[in-house]
């Protein structure tokens, strides 16, 4: 027994001197070393591929290198939690998840992108109310007709409860006044297989998300949440084009911990924006069925205290409901 | 339909493909044999790699990753009770006593043997009635994956060695770890202690290690008082035709379980090797040999969780839905490539989905001759001195806990489920269960809040769909020939 105990303690003394980091600080050429890009999720993901596809041309924008590492968890928590408590050097940043815009209030995240110093916007995609091809219904108006007949007989499904797409179709319950039942699931995916299985009716996921089956003819879109139609499915109308406003888009943006002073935020997004520009990123997000969208520091801010604004009563109206 | 795999053989042999394949099967069973670094873990990393040859290339060593990582797992499971992914924790439950006596080549050999029959068994079901399969697989909703948890769940009586209240016991404990983290339905954070690394809950892989690995070694330090630490001796590495044909039907029925827990999306591989387990011990001539060390016992999971990676592959190239984690991580490096999975991969790029294919049927092939070729080699491990082993599941416990997202929390748990195991083992409770009830909690639970709020609250949901009656009805039999048997067992022994 005595040695057990001699034995965790020489552990508990040993791992975290492995892992210490020395308190290296810069020169005053920035940047001069290479950049840290927190990605909040698993490698292998969608944000995942954004960040890589846009590390590859890191050297050649920046003049140093930017390396990826992954650190999931949380939903998002642990990268950011990580990224947050980094020095603002400018030389930890983040991919940014929307999340940040609604996840504190329900007390999930202890951040908001307040806590952040926000560099630029790099991808949106629109929710999409989605049904199973044979589904009765062919246009929003139907869908909201029959709700409204039917107060909760629709079930929607989305990927998490307070999650973004949840709160899309809360929004379109808010705005139309009708009633649903919305069901969690883990992960778009498993939303989309259940509706093929017609356990659930209809899924507010984003458009990309859903493209392989509606382009295989076993899903409709009723109605894309976005500001304007989708690149890949021109023919599909917008909510707003069918009288109904709903607007709902997932972002991800780059940023880092709050106070990076302005000028490393200008010569960051100088340098990122032009890494957004390479063919190769262009490709692969759009293999990726992602809407690129770049927006400067300033469009940026605007856009994630925009959308903490509109989703505020959507929010209000879920916690009514609880 | 025959001529698309046979292009797809053509390509795979005449290109780059097969070796692509043949080093993709190599990498996993180093990334498998490893704890922490997971099949899942591989192909993320590599996936940048197939930007920069033809999909079909990238594709194969993808598949042979895939393959060879959730084989791999088995091979440390076996020699050092480190399951190297959570595939393979039910194989350590008879792999590892029979390499304690004495036979770890053997055991690595049927592993293989298994592995490969069972993986090829799949890739076929793959090649023939993916679309077949895959319709069945939508209709698997929320009742029915809650059915599949429970039914997963009584498998803890297959598990709980002598003691049915102790496994029960372990069971509970499991439940409540899986508790942890955010409420798949209302995201209500619970037990989270105002911690972020709790936020969703504990990862498995570090529980796994520390209640297998990690405990083990604590004994082994315990025990390292033993002026001479026994020695194991290998015997003969190859089966005999009477001991293949004993685990063959075993093989073949897992392999089925498997593919189909792999069709279903939001299971995987570990689920497939428990319930192949509990089936073989039910339906085995010789229920008393498991958890001493049966190579049915070692066989049925192995062939179970190499079916469930070509089972997986079915809806994803199907639907475009992936069927467990490493599946979706390949569904997102399709993607970058400019491949979109789903119906009509099928009709556009057939010569595509034919070499993967050919792929996952090679693959077994490749599998069997390293692995074969490799069993003695591997076994030699078990020569070392005892301090060494337990030095090294030390250094490859933390090092496993620790990479599977970077973080320092999980050593934490990693070292506290091993404390929890150690006492587990001093006091005689199994340690399965535990395993059993942190794997199948989040899917019974998070499916019955879906079911109730699909039904609107109603219960009867349960007895008005075909496979769900189906699954009660198995529930039911398991329950009562288990009790029927206790019953028995008891009259004898008066």
């Amino acid at each position: 027994m005595r040695k057990i105990i001699v034995l965790l303690v020489v552990m508990a003394m040993v791992i975290p001197t492995v892992f210490a980091q020395g308190a290296a600080e810069s020169a005053e050429k920035f940047p001069s070393k290479p950049i840290k890009l927190i990605v909040p999720w698993s490698a292998g993901g969608g944000t995942d591929a954004i960040a890589r596809a846009l590390a590859k041309s890191g050297e050649k924008h920046l003049g140093v290198p930017v390396v990826v590492e992954n650190k999931p968890g949380g939903t998002g928590a642990m990268g950011l939690g990580e990224t947050v408590k980094a020095a603002a050097d400018g030389y930890t940043l983040a991919v940014l998840p929307v999340e940040l815009s609604f996840l504190k209030d329900q007390g999930i995240y202890p951040f908001d992108f307040s806590n952040f110093t926000r560099i630029m916007n790099l991808n949106t995609d629109p929710s999409a109310l989605t049904v199973k091809t044979d589904a009765p219904w062919n246009t929003l108006a139907e869908f909201v007709d029959y709700a409204r007949a039917n107060p909760g007989k629709i079930k929607i499904g989305h990927s998490g409860t307070g999650m973004l797409w949840h709160l899309a179709a809360a929004t379109l319950a808010l705005e139309t006044n009708t009633q649903y039942t919305y069901v969690p699931f883990n992960g778009a995916a498993d939303a989309i297989a259940s509706v093929l299985g017609k356990n659930i009716d209809a899924v507010t996921v984003s458009g990309a998300e859903v493209s392989a089956q509606v382009r295989a003819g076993e899903m409709k879109i009723l109605a894309v949440f976005g500001e304007r139609r989708m690149e890949i499915f021109p023919d599909t109308p917008t909510a707003r084009e069918q009288g109904f406003e709903v607007v709902v888009n997932t972002f991800r943006g780059l940023g880092g911990p709050a106070g990076i002073p302005e000028d490393r935020v200008a010569i960051l997004h100088e340098g990122f924006k032009k890494m957004m520009e390479e063919p190769e990123f262009v490709k692969v997000i759009g293999n990726m069925g992602l809407g690129i969208d770049y927006r400067n520091t300033t469009d940026y801010y605007k856009l994630t205290d925009d959308t903490a604004k509109t989703l505020e009563p959507v929010l209000a109206s879920l916690l009514e409901i609880k | 339909m025959i001529t698309y795999l046979f292009n797809g053989f053509e390509f795979l042999f005449t290109t780059m493909a097969a070796p692509a394949l043949f080093g993709g099967v190599v990498l996993g069973i180093i990334l498998g044999v490893l704890p922490g670094l997971t099949a899942t873990m591989g192909i993320a990393l590599l996936i940048p790699l197939t930007y920069y040859v033809s999909p079909s290339v990238g594709l194969s060593m993808l598949i042979g990753i895939f393959a060879g990582g959730i084989y791999g797992g088995s091979v440390s499971a076996i020699l050092l009770k480190t399951p190297g992914t959570p595939a393979a924790g039910a194989t350590l439950l008879d792999g590892y006593p029979m390499a304690q006596n004495g036979y770890a080549g053997k055991a690595i050999a049927i592993a293989t043997i298994a592995s490969a029959i069972g993986g090829l068994i799949g890739a076929l079901i793959l090649s023939f009635l993916a679309p077949q399969i895959a319709k069945i697989a939508v209709r698997f909703g929320p009742p029915e994956y809650v059915l599949l948890g429970i039914y997963g769940l009584t498998m803890i009586s297959y598990v709980s060695g002598k003691s049915l209240v102790k496994g029960l016991f372990a069971g509970c404990i499991g439940l409540l770890i899986s508790t942890f983290g955010i409420d798949p339905i209302t995201s209500v954070p619970r037990f989270t202690f105002g911690t972020l690394n709790l936020l969703t809950g504990f990862e498995l892989l570090p529980i796994l290690i520390g209640i297998f690995a990690m405990s083990q070694a604590i004994e082994g330090v315990r025990d390292s008082r033993e002026v001479t630490p026994p020695q194991i001796k290998l015997t003969r590495v190859g089966i005999s035709v009477k001991e293949f044909l004993r685990i063959l039907p075993h093989i073949v029925k897992s392999a089925f379980i498997g593919t189909f827990v792999g069709a279903v999306p939001g299971t995987g591989t570990d689920i497939a090797a428990f319930l192949s387990y509990g089936e073989a011990k039910r339906s085995s001539k010789h229920p008393e040999e498991f958890g001493n060390g049966s190579i049915e016992g070692v066989a049925a999971p192995e062939a179970g969780n190499n079916a469930c990676v070509n089972g997986a592959m079915i809806p994803m190239f199907t639907l475009g839905i992936p069927g467990e984690a490493a599946t979706a991580v390949i569904l997102g490096g399709l993607m970058v490539l400019g491949l979109q999975p789903g119906p009509l991969l099928f009709t556009d790029k057939p010569e595509i989905i034919y070499t993967v294919f050919a792929s996952t049927i090679t693959s077994n092939i490749f599998m069997i001759v390293l692995g074969l070729l490799g069993a003695r080699f591997f076994a030699k491990v078990l020569s070392l001195p005892k301090s060494v082993i337990v030095s090294f599941i030390f250094v490859f416990s933390v090092l496993g806990a620790y990479s599977m997202r970077n973080s320092m929390f999980d050593i934490i748990i990693m070292m506290t489920a091993g404390l929890l195991g150690y006492i587990f083992s001093v006091l005689d409770y199994p340690v399965p269960p535990v395993l059993l009830g942190v794997i199948l909690g989040p899917l019974v639970e998070s499916n019955l809040g879906r079911t109730l709020l699909v039904s609107d609250g109603n219960l009867m949901i349960f007895f008005k769909r075909p496979i769900s009656i189906f699954f009660i009805l198995i529930i039911l039999s398991t329950i009562v020939s288990n009790i029927y048997k206790h019953y028995k067992s008891k009259r004898v022994l008066q």
